[in-house]
């Protein structure tokens, strides 16, 4: 695992992975994701330059009390693409993350080379409200949000000391800032996707149960103008960390049909 | 002292569910038995005042059957027009949980004005469970709490209308009808869990603090840290800013009070307050500091206490008239509390009607040095 960089961006002190050559590619990760360099990252850090930057308030980076909206995170990465003097990077991001690059594309679709959602939330969905996941305890979650709850090992917490627990503590409450209500989505999100202007790809779990595949990766794939939908059948909510190799290698391949180097 | 009987209207019952807030089934509340408890409840507050007691307390809960008072104001209405001196302590109205919290400067008044000035108004931010009910945003909460308050204070005091520009209420005039009775306004008190920010921001407005089911230990360390704050702002706490709040059962002999006590207040404890683990601690609702003081000396869930801890730990009092007394000394000369609010439970209405009646005869009297005093005056504003 690479060390973690400290960086400010625009006042805003983080911490970021990096590890790898080749294009750019950031990837955002989702809640509990922070600090992590799994099997998934280390696939891609054989293709790309590979960011992986935790969201202010999780992992090692600091709260941020100026972040109110999900809009101020899409700000946020734009700042650090300027920071980091990448023009054009690929975009990874999962669930939370999928949600904040998915505001970013709406933004800026001229600063990505491509976008990849992994289960994303963030849009109204008609027909599926996301289970509150504040008001679930852990074992409830690990079931929500795995398919194979073996993989949720890789997220568990090394311990139950007071930094640990103050810690999960001020990254539910950076989560809690813009996802608690509306739960896990901006109201705004849904008509801006038809903006996204960049060759998307949509990874998605067959056994999703945040956000499950219909009607929630349908509409995405709907949505989002030429996206193309792939399907992990021994997934749950995080693909990217029940099946690493398969999710990686199909960003590796989208991006390399789409043009860019890989 | 000052006595106030303090009511939780709790739906008493018995469940096996993981949690008796936010995700307890509604249809385990039976509407007519409801019709019957709450005019038992409300009979209560009335035998009180009768009785002597100075004051009645309601607040407010949010699905569960730990408390059904999901509108304190409501029932305070009903007790203004069918009492006539005691003082209607609302504990109160839970600012934060507020989409329109000029609705609560507006409720207030009207309870002040018709009750000829007897409201006391609490401010709280609601519990923690309370954000998952009503979907209000715990990482807003102090902030909330503390501008609805200015804004509410402000809509007392400042002739309307003006304008309020806040980060979470805006209103383009503010100029409420009616004004509220009481100069500058009705006092405001502050139920609070012990957090160093609400202390300080209590001590700071001289808003009487006022603790809830909390271990004695713990209410002496809070009082004195009120008292210092109020020291660096420039006086002297009066006792009347110190409330506390246990339940007491008392009867006959301290064999019987201990009889009812581990049946009916243990209830409140191991059922009424058993939560699934999540709704104790909402994202952001505490500061972090506040967080790593309270997993420094992580204090036991009310649905693991035991009667005998307890007892030991000062979460309620019981006994005969003689042994209540002596307990109570404690809170009335070594804590110089000022105001115990208690809440009675002895297992049925008529029971409950005793007790009630037993401690406004047997006890009170040995504790009215301050017959004359008014606690209001000079407090909560």
């Amino acid at each position: 695992m690479p060390a973690p960089r400290e960086l400010s961006i625009r006042g805003t002190p983080i911490h970021m992975l990096q590890e790898g050559r080749g294009p750019a590619l950031l990837f955002l990760h989702g809640a509990g994701g922070a600090g992590r360099w799994l099997p998934f990252q280390e696939r891609l850090a054989r293709s790309f330059s590979v960011y992986v930057p935790s969201h202010p308030g999780h992992g090692g980076s600091p709260a941020a009390e100026w972040i109110e909206h999900i809009s101020d995170l899409a700000f946020h990465y734009l700042d650090l693409l300027d920071e980091l003097g990448v023009e054009r990077a690929h975009l990874v991001g999962a669930s939370f993350g999928g949600w904040i690059a998915a505001e970013v594309a709406t933004m800026a679709s001229h600063r990505l080379a491509s976008l990849v959602l992994i289960d994303p939330v963030g849009i109204r969905v008609d027909g599926w409200i996301y289970p509150f996941l504040f008001g679930l305890d852990i074992p409830e979650i690990v079931a929500t949000v795995f398919h194979n709850p073996m993989a949720a090992l890789a997220l568990a917490p090394p311990d139950q000391s007071v930094e640990t627990l103050a810690l999960q503590y001020r990254q539910g409450a950076a989560l809690a800032r813009v996802a608690w209500n509306p739960h896990l989505y901006d109201p705004l999100l849904r008509r801006r996707l038809g903006r996204i202007a960049t060759p998307t790809l949509l990874c998605w779990g067959a056994h999703d149960k945040v956000a499950p595949i219909a009607p929630c990766g349908e509409t995405w794939a709907r949505e989002i103008p030429g996206a193309r939908l792939r399907v992990f059948a021994d997934s749950g909510h995080v693909p990217h960390l029940e099946e690493p190799e398969a999710v990686a290698e199909a960003v590796c391949e989208f991006v390399r049909l789409r043009g860019g180097a890989a | 002292m000052k006595f106030y009987y303090f009511h939780l209207m709790p739906y008493i019952m018995d469940h096996d569910a993981p949690s008796s807030w936010v995700t307890l089934s509604n249809r385990h509340y039976d509407p007519g038995l409801g019709h019957t408890l709450y005019n038992q409840y409300l009979d209560q507050f009335e035998h009180a005042e009768r009785l002597g007691w100075d004051g009645l307390c309601v607040n407010e809960h949010h699905q569960n059957c730990y408390g059904t008072m999901p509108s304190p104001n409501v029932m305070a209405a009903m007790l203004v027009r069918r009492t006539s001196r005691a003082k209607i302590a609302i504990l109160g109205n839970g600012l934060s949980l507020r989409d329109n919290p000029l609705r609560v400067a507006e409720e207030i008044a009207m309870l002040d004005v018709v009750s000829g000035g007897r409201v006391i108004s609490g401010f709280v931010r609601g519990i923690s469970a309370e954000y998952f009910s009503t979907a209000v945003n715990p990482t807003h909460s102090r902030d909330r709490f503390y501008e609805a308050a200015e804004l509410i204070v402000r809509a007392w005091t400042e002739e309307g209308p003006f304008p309020f520009d806040g980060r979470y209420y805006r209103y383009p005039y503010v100029n409420p009808w009616p004004r509220p009775l009481q100069k500058p306004h009705p006092p405001v008190w502050c139920p609070s869990q012990g957090s160093t920010e609400t202390v300080e921001w209590a001590a700071r407005r001289r808003f009487p603090y006022l603790m809830v089911f909390t271990p004695i230990k713990r209410i002496v360390q809070i009082y004195g840290e009120y008292r210092e704050a109020c020291e660096r702002f420039g006086y002297k706490a009066s006792r009347y800013q110190l409330t506390v709040n246990v339940p007491v059962v008392v009867a006959e002999s301290d064999a019987k009070a201990r009889e009812l006590a581990q049946k009916h207040v243990m209830w409140v404890f191991n059922v009424g307050l058993r939560m699934h683990p999540p709704f104790w601690r909402p994202p952001g609702y505490m500061t972090e500091a506040s967080l790593r003081r309270l997993l420094a000396n992580p204090p036991k869930l009310p649905s693991e206490l035991t009667f005998e801890e307890a007892e030991r730990d000062g979460y309620l009092i019981y006994g005969s008239p003689a042994t209540v007394r002596d307990k109570l000394r404690i809170f009335a000369d070594e804590l110089q509390a000022g105001i115990l609010c208690t809440a009675m439970n002895g297992g049925s209405h008529e029971r409950t009607l005793e007790l009630i009646q037993l401690f406004a005869e047997e006890v009170m009297p040995h504790f009215r040095e301050d017959a004359h005093v008014d606690e209001t005056a000079g407090v909560g504003r």
